[in-house]
């Protein structure tokens, strides 16, 4: 029962002690707006279709990004983890450009991709691109050996052992790169979006904090962070139907 | 070909900024600069004075943001990962947050902090804040029992074993954590300084793109790759160091 009570208290102190500060007068209504105004602008752009078509925005670029990035970095990383070859190429290369803040980028990709969606796609694209090749190869070469001569040994071409035994064998690796790599795709969007965008939730919370409406940016921030949690809790979902033979030791898993 | 795998990087490398040299030689747009052009442009930079102020700028504002995010990460996902009614308070509310991007609250933190250095480093500590937390919280909870056990059995007071057993058992997560948080460090402090600052790589990047400076943009940019490269590999050799104990147990 604690287990249940203590998060909910948690969570009731902090949004009472907020709607206290709002009340009290003590700080301006522009720092501290009350929860009862944060409500009305979300309400408001959960029913305009404009607010929605910047939902829209964000959340396409996001998945585009991601989801050229799950084809990529899967592909690469089985390949690393199957030929000496292929790792011996791109291991040195992903290990040594990893720790490269990658949106450093960002003006050359607008350079080169315009200022429109395609520039911020691609931005999550090469972000994303590393923890799902990184952990997709870690998880290639981890397969069970025993499994691949079994299936060698009955006269599967190598072909059929890549799909029917590295594949299915590497998925819960797989989901966890995608898990890191989701939400690293919506920091990329947003935070592109706020640099330079006419466009997309980032563009609206910053349109709305220079036009000092801080309630409508706090309702902005809430959709993006349902938004945000809204698809981690889908790729999990996913990833126990899909993966459903194994329980993956992760650290995010709770 | 793979027993030498530091050769075969550096193979890459130059491999990779040859072609990129014999491209440009051609008809190339603009903001593109051969390799030799950014290598003359960066040290001309560093000896005018126009690169290093921003990167000192930068870093104050990064390292204080990481260490502020990891040490109370750290600390809180310890103390949840052995304290029990601790951890059902907290780590709900620490995972449900998780996957929400950071960068949305710095408007907010602007409006609080104003839009100077502290916003910057309280939104940097945020964001590595999390992955410090998680990954001390499972490397504190995944202590073997039986170590525990033994060291109480053996008469160690609760803050020995901590000390003892809880902390050296969790190092490796910890350190991973470390070093997923140092990379957020500099995503979240390049993006803040793009969106809002008067100093700083960030800055400096979008300030020369606005100008059309492309031998400074391209100079920031090699900087800031220097930056996140350096940085990662002091952490790493860190790591080395401190789980001398681990790689020898498992060799």
């Amino acid at each position: 029962m604690a287990a249940v009570l203590r998060p909910i208290a948690l969570v009731a102190l902090v949004l009472g002690g907020w709607e206290l500060l709002a009340r009290s007068g003590l700080v301006s209504r522009l720092l501290v707006p009350s929860l009862a105004s944060i409500g009305w602008e979300l309400w408001h752009l959960a029913i305009r279709p404009e607010s929605l078509g910047e939902a829209w925005q964000s959340l396409h670029r996001a998945l585009a990004g991601f989801g050229l990035a799950a084809a990529v970095g899967v592909t690469i990383g089985v390949l690393m983890g199957r030929s000496a070859l292929a790792a011996a190429f791109f291991n040195p290369l992903f290990a040594g450009t990893y720790p490269i803040p990658k949106i450093a980028l960002l003006p050359i990709f607008i350079f080169a991709f315009g200022i429109g969606s395609l520039s911020k796609v691609l931005l999550v694209f090469l972000e994303c691109l590393y923890p799902i090749a990184v952990t997709t190869y870690a998880g290639s070469r981890a397969v069970n050996r025993v499994l691949l001569w079994s299936a060698l040994n009955m006269g599967a071409s190598p072909a059929t052992v890549l799909w029917r035994i590295v594949v299915p064998a590497t998925a819960p690796y797989i989901f966890a790169g995608f898990r890191i790599a989701l939400p690293i795709a919506m920091i990329v969007v947003i935070i592109t979006e706020m640099i330079s965008s006419a466009d997309g939730l980032g563009y609206l919370a910053m349109y709305a904090l220079a036009s000092l409406k801080t309630d409508r940016m706090l309702a902005v921030v809430v959709v993006i962070a349902l938004l945000g949690l809204a698809l981690d809790r889908l790729l999990v979902a996913l990833r126990d139907r899909l993966v459903f033979w194994e329980k993956l030791e992760s650290y995010y898993a709770e | 070909m793979s027993r030498h795998p530091r050769l075969v990087a550096l193979a890459l490398l130059l491999a990779l900024v040859g072609l990129w040299q014999i491209v440009s030689l051609g008809d190339r747009p603009d903001f593109i600069l051969p390799p030799t052009e950014v290598a003359s442009h960066v040290l001309t930079a560093i000896a005018s004075g126009e690169l290093l102020p921003h990167m000192a700028a930068s870093l104050t504002r990064s390292l204080p943001g990481f260490a502020l995010g990891s040490l109370i990460g750290i600390t809180l996902g310890l103390l949840a990962g052995v304290a029990r009614g601790f951890a059902q308070a907290v780590s709900p509310a620490v995972f449900l947050t998780y996957p929400v991007p950071k960068i949305v609250f710095l408007p907010l933190f602007m409006l609080w902090f104003g839009i100077g250095d502290v916003s910057k480093i309280l939104i940097i500590a945020l964001a590595c804040f999390y992955p410090c937390f998680i990954n001390a919280y499972y490397g504190a909870r995944s202590t073997p029992t039986i170590m525990v056990w033994s060291a109480l059995n053996m008469g160690a007071r609760p803050l020995a074993v901590f000390r003892k057993v809880v902390l050296p058992s969790a190092l490796p997560l910890v350190l991973a954590g470390l070093r997923v948080s140092l990379a957020l460090s500099f995503i979240l402090l390049f993006s803040t300084e793009m969106i809002n600052a008067r100093s700083g790589l960030g800055f400096l990047i979008r300030q020369s793109e606005a100008n059309l400076r492309f031998d400074l943009m391209y100079v920031s940019i090699v900087a800031v790759a220097v930056l996140g490269y350096v940085s990662d590999r002091l952490l790493l050799f860190a790591r080395h160091r401190l789980l001398a104990w681990q790689d020898a147990a498992s060799a």
